[in-house]
Order: structure tokens, then sequence, then C-alpha cells
């Protein structure tokens, strides 16, 4: 780093796949390694390393907080604390054919009902809406979409378990319904992961799609894609029907904390505030077309060149963004939510039997973990 | 050896002489699963340092118990284990009197059904999952051109559907191995005894019934006690085919354990299931051993 000579930086490689980053990071902190000083997290991690003592606060170096968006500085405070700083966003959006359906859906009822015309017009796609409905973490960021459209949560402010009230199950139904009732999502998708939702997209076979950012590129690109030049992007609208329903992008993205037992935390911080200025996110946007976490660059003119969306579109959801529950039993919540999620949608439980199920033992894992002392302590449980 | 007195240096020096081989099995086998156990009677959550280490006593056992998703698991895992291994035999059984039959090119069809046997689990399950895929996998394609299927079906949304891939592979992948013990077992059987029963006008089915399937017994049980011990630690083939799903209607003992254990970093509670899965297969391989008199030795 050339504004500081000092420091020398090393590149360590972890495992590409989340959960064995995961589970390699716990690993090495049970140990109290201390390299690498500098970690980079998952959105949802945040809180469970905070809780567990394994990465430093942040609050004593004081970083500008008001100058990202306000969900990633809800996803990675924990008890009060700022424990990581995002480095970069990644936000659920809604991929919709222009040339199928010229309008951006203002209500999730519209959506439907385009994807319904869509599908039944001549030469039409096979699919209406395609996304990543496996049992796997993807569900849940879907979830969380439909959830807020609805104006559900899965847990409140005071760090209640509210995923079984009428909101939530009215957004599982709506969910379901897509599958069974209206047709309009194939079953298909709840065996896919992002990619095979993409290769539906992207070979022309669905009206709409609901995924990260990471796929304009390569559907951009007339060699590979189909749909190159005929689809934009957009936030995920809300209910029409539902009064507390706000438009929602489920929130992804790496943040940057350091670890607990760094030899150099001060060097570390200061790596971690060179990564996250202005200048290094528009460098990453460019080269990589990652999204600043920076609201401010989204009216620099240079951004244009990495993010391929209009970014006013790409500031309207990453400002919807709602970060999943933040709490450091997340992981394990969500695999109660997924299992129940998934039964819901292949149609072994009715939605607010499988609910009911996933509240009752995401509140007995509150129990277990000592969570209801832990979160007595922190002032906001945040998030959806 | 029924007096101590006669023990003597013989003895000892015999003890000293196998004991590398004792010292070898404590530290690979005994030491990791007394160490298993202990962990098993502690709180030890290793995503939540401020819980601590507390000793709990069989609290965890106790929370097993109450788990329908633990027995959910193991009744997957027993319908998992009877079904493919009732068609493993029936089919292997067939396949090694074929091949026990003297043709040309028996040592040609002997190597050829292995080769299943001989691609990795992960493989053949990836394999089997193309096969099954709803947007042009094989199985689809076919049904629905031949008029079976009006649409391509989604195979690993419905328990009932999502367990054929799963039988099939393991049947497919692991047939050739039961076929080739039963084979080993029907060439040790005398062929003086079929050519005195034909003597005696006694016809196929029942030389099949009185002389070869009392004489492959030996053999049948020892294929049994090894596929069922393997069936009861399924876990590549499912967590790749299924992963468990739909929801948990596919999830095997095993694929529950490694997610408690190294998903969730449960060391406790996973260490505790590890337990009773390893007292449920040592507990099969007595009743083999003992009730079914399998010799796994060499003593006749």
């Amino acid at each position: 780093m050339q504004l500081n000579p000092g420091i020398r930086v090393e590149l360590q490689r972890t495992p590409d796949d989340a959960s064995q980053r995961h589970q390699l990071y716990v690993q090495w902190l049970n140990a109290r390694v201390g390299n690498p000083s500098i970690l980079q997290l998952d959105v949802v991690w945040t809180p469970e390393f905070a809780a567990a003592g394994w990465v430093l606060s942040l609050d004593r170096y004081g970083p500008a907080k008001s100058e990202f968006f306000p969900a990633t500085m809800a996803a990675n405070t924990w008890a009060g604390k700022l424990y990581a700083l995002p480095w970069f966003a990644d936000v659920g959006l809604l991929y919709r054919r222009t040339d199928l359906v010229p309008r951006e859906p203002r209500t999730l009822e519209e959506l439907v009902s385009d994807a319904h015309s869509a599908m039944s017009r001549r030469g039409g796609p096979r699919y209406g809406i395609v996304s990543q409905g496996a049992r796997y973490e993807g569900l849940i960021t879907g979830f969380v979409e439909y959830l807020g459209a609805f104006g559900g949560r899965i847990i409140d402010d005071k760090g209640a378990v509210v995923v079984n009230r009428p909101e939530a199950v009215r957004a599982l139904e709506f969910m379901r319904d897509e599958l069974y009732r209206w047709h309009v999502a194939p079953l298909d998708v709840l065996t896919w992961h992002e990619e095979e939702a993409r290769f539906a997209f992207q070979n022309g076979n669905a009206a709409f799609m609901r995924n990260w950012p990471y796929p304009v590129a390569a559907m951009s690109d007339t060699v590979q894609s189909k749909v190159a030049g005929k689809f934009a992007v957009s936030p995920m609208p809300a209910s029409g029907t539902a009064p507390a329903g706000h438009s929602t992008a489920a929130l992804g993205g790496a943040q940057l904390a350091i670890n607990a037992y760094a030899e150099f935390p001060d060097a570390a911080y200061k790596l971690i505030a060179y990564l996250t200025a202005p200048e290094q996110m528009l460098e990453r946007a460019q080269a990589v077309g990652q999204y600043p976490t920076r609201p401010a660059l989204y009216d620099d003119a240079r951004l244009k060149r990495g993010i391929a969306i209009p970014l006013d579109n790409a500031r309207r959801a990453i400002e919807s963004a709602t970060p999943r529950p933040v709490t450091p039993i997340y992981t394990e919540l969500s695999e109660i939510l997924q299992i129940e999620l998934h039964r819901a949608l292949v149609r072994q439980a009715e939605p607010r039997e499988a609910l009911d199920a996933a509240a009752a033992k995401i509140n007995a894992l509150i129990e277990r973990t000592g969570m209801r002392k832990l979160m007595a302590g922190s002032s906001s449980a945040s998030g959806t | 050896m029924r007096k101590v007195s006669r023990l003597g240096s013989e003895a000892r020096l015999g003890w000293a002489l196998v004991s590398p081989a004792l010292a070898v099995i404590a530290l690979i086998a005994i030491f990791p699963l007394g160490w298993t156990f202990w962990e098993s009677l502690h709180l030890h959550e290793l995503r939540m340092p401020w819980l601590g280490k507390p000793f709990i006593g069989l609290a965890n056992y106790v929370e097993i118990a109450k788990d329908p998703r633990f027995w959910a698991a193991l009744g997957h895992t027993a319908f998992f284990t009877v079904v493919s291994i009732s068609l493993e035999l029936l089919i292997g059984l067939f396949l090694a009197l074929a091949m026990n039959r003297v043709f040309r090119g028996r040592g040609f069809v002997r190597a050829a059904v292995l080769v299943p046997w001989a691609i990795p689990t992960v493989v053949a399950a990836l394999l089997w999952r193309f096969i099954f895929e709803s947007q042009g996998g094989i199985l689809n394609a076919l049904l629905v051109d031949a008029g079976i299927l009006n649409q391509p079906m989604v195979w690993f949304i419905e328990a009932s559907t999502a367990w054929v891939p799963v039988i099939l592979a393991d049947v497919w992948k692991t047939t050739p191995f039961v076929a080739l013990l039963l084979l080993a077992g029907l060439q040790n059987i005398d062929l003086s005894l079929y050519e005195a029963a034909a003597v005696d006008g006694a016809n196929a089915w029942w030389q099949l019934r009185h002389i070869t399937l009392p004489l492959l017994k030996p053999a049948i049980l020892v294929t049994l006690i090894f596929r069922t011990l393997d069936g009861f630690r399924v876990f590549d083939l499912i967590y790749v085919l299924t992963g468990g799903g739909p929801g948990t209607s596919t999830e095997p003992v095993a694929l529950y354990t490694f997610n408690a254990l190294l998903q969730n970093l449960r060391f406790g509670y996973g260490s505790a299931l590890s337990v009773v899965i390893f007292a449920i297969t040592f507990g099969l391989a007595l009743f083999y051993v003992r009730g079914l008199g399998v010799r796994l030795g060499g003593e006749e």
C-alpha cells in the first residue's frame, strides 16, 4: 500500500463456498488464530462473530456510518456496536424481459398477471417467473422479499418471533400460489439455485427472474445470451393488497471485519478504511462489477462504466434492501426456515402450519442458545 | 490355559507381540470413540462460545430422543437400507448365478459388471442426478417421447418420487459388489453335489433351494452384514442427489448428524448423534454375528 508504506498485506485464500469458508473461520477462531487479521464476512455472519467475541468493534476508529447504506450498517451492528464495514453490496433484483413486458410491474399482483400474459402470448416463454427455491439459503432471500412485500417480518424489533403472523402466512401462500394456482412459476424452481434460474432466463424461457446483480454481464453478452438488450432490472415490487407491505430486496454482500486475535488491529483497520473508500469502490465496480455500499457514489458518472443497469434502479434496490434477521444464531434459524418453507412449497404442509412449526422451533432455538439474555443486552435486534 | 501358573513366559511373550497391534487399535478406534462419548456429555457449540462447555450428562441424548427429525431420519435410513439391500441381493444372486456358468467371455463379463462399483459414489450420484433432472434430464425426455408423461416430471419435489433415483443409484452401484461376493460363495460349492442330485432326478429349482441357497448362506450373511452397515451410514449418495429433501423427507441419520456436527458446529449434540449411530451399527453387527451366526473369521 503506497499510502501506508509500513504495512505489508498478504492475501490468504479461503474456500469460495460460503458455508465451507464459515466452517474454516470458526475453526480458526476457536483455536484463537490471529491470521488473517481481516476477515471477509458474509452479511449474515457479523452478529454471530461479534457475539462470540471473534471480531473487534470498529466504533473505536469512528467510521463515518452515515456514508453507507443504512441497511448495510444495520446488518453489521450487534448490541449497538458496529463490527464490520460493508465492502460491496449484493441485492435481490427483479429481471424483466422488456420485449414481453414493457412496463415495470408496480405490485406483486401485477407481476403475476404480467407473467401470465407473457406466457400466454403466441411464442411466449415457457415460464413466467423463475427464481431459486431449492432448500438452501437462497430460498430465505426470496422469502424475505415476499415477506417484506406483505409487511411481515421474521423477528420484530423487540426480538419476538413473528414469522407465523398473518402477513407472513399470506406471503408464503402467495409464493405457493405462484406455483400451483396461477402456474406462473415452474415446479422446477423448487430444486433450483441461482444458476438454473439464470440459464432459463438467459435462454429466453422466462418472462421474469429474481436474482442477484451478477448475471447482468453474462446476459448482456450477445454470444451466449438470447436476451441481450431485451431485459431490464428493477426492485421487487410490494403487494398491492397489503397496506404495510413495502418493496423489499434481500441484502447480501461482503463485509470486512477485524479478527479479535489479530496482532496489529490498527493496521488492519487502515486497510479496511482504504478498501471501503469511495475511490476503491469505484475501481472495484469498474473491474468486477461489484456494487458500492455508499449511496453518494450512485451519483458519480464513473460508476456507469461498472454497473450495467441504470444507477437509479440499483440505488432504489439497495435502499429497499432489508437485512435478514440480525442475530448470532442466524444460520440455525435459517436452517429451520429453509426446511419449513420448503415443506410448504412442495405441499407437505400448509403455509400456516409450516410457519407455526418454524416459529416454535426458532423459539426453542432462542431458549436453548441463551439468546433471550443476549438479546436483552443488545438494544436492537433489527432486520426482517 | 486355565491356570494362571501356566500362563508363564509364553503367554507374556504373546501379549508383548500383539501389543503394538492392540495399541494401534486403541489409538485409532477406542480413543476417538471414548473422546466422542465424553464430548457427547457436554454442551459444546463451537459458534456460541458464550455458552461455555458445561457438563450436561445425558441431556444431548434426551434431546435426540425428543427430536422428531431424528426419528424420521432413522426411519428413512431403515427404509433405504431394507429396500435397496433386498433389490441388490435379488439381482446380485441372479447375476452371480449367471456369471457362475461356464461361457465364452466370462472373464470379460465379470470385469464389466464391476464398472459401476468402481465409479466414485459422488460421481455416480451426479450422473443419476443428471438423468433425473427435470429440465433436459434424459429420463424425462424418454418418458415424454414414449408418451408415458405429458410433460417433464420434477422427481425431487415429492418424497415418493425422490426416493426413486436414490434407490436406483444405490442398486445400480452396489449390486456388482453383492454379485461378486455371492459368486465367490458359489464357487466354493462342490459341483459333485449337483451331479449327485441330478442323478437322483432333482430339477434345477430343487437344486437351487436345497443345495445352492443353504451352502450360499454364509456368503449371503457376510454380504448382508456389509451392506446393512453401509446402508445405515449412507451419506454421499443422498447428499448429492436430494440433499435430504424435499423438506427433510429423504434425510438419513448420517446426513442429519453431518448437519448438526459440521454445518451447525454443535459438537456436543453431534457427538451424541455419532454415538447413537455407532451403537445402532454395533448392535446390528452383533445381531448378525451372534444371532445369525455369520462367521467373519476363517475358523470352520
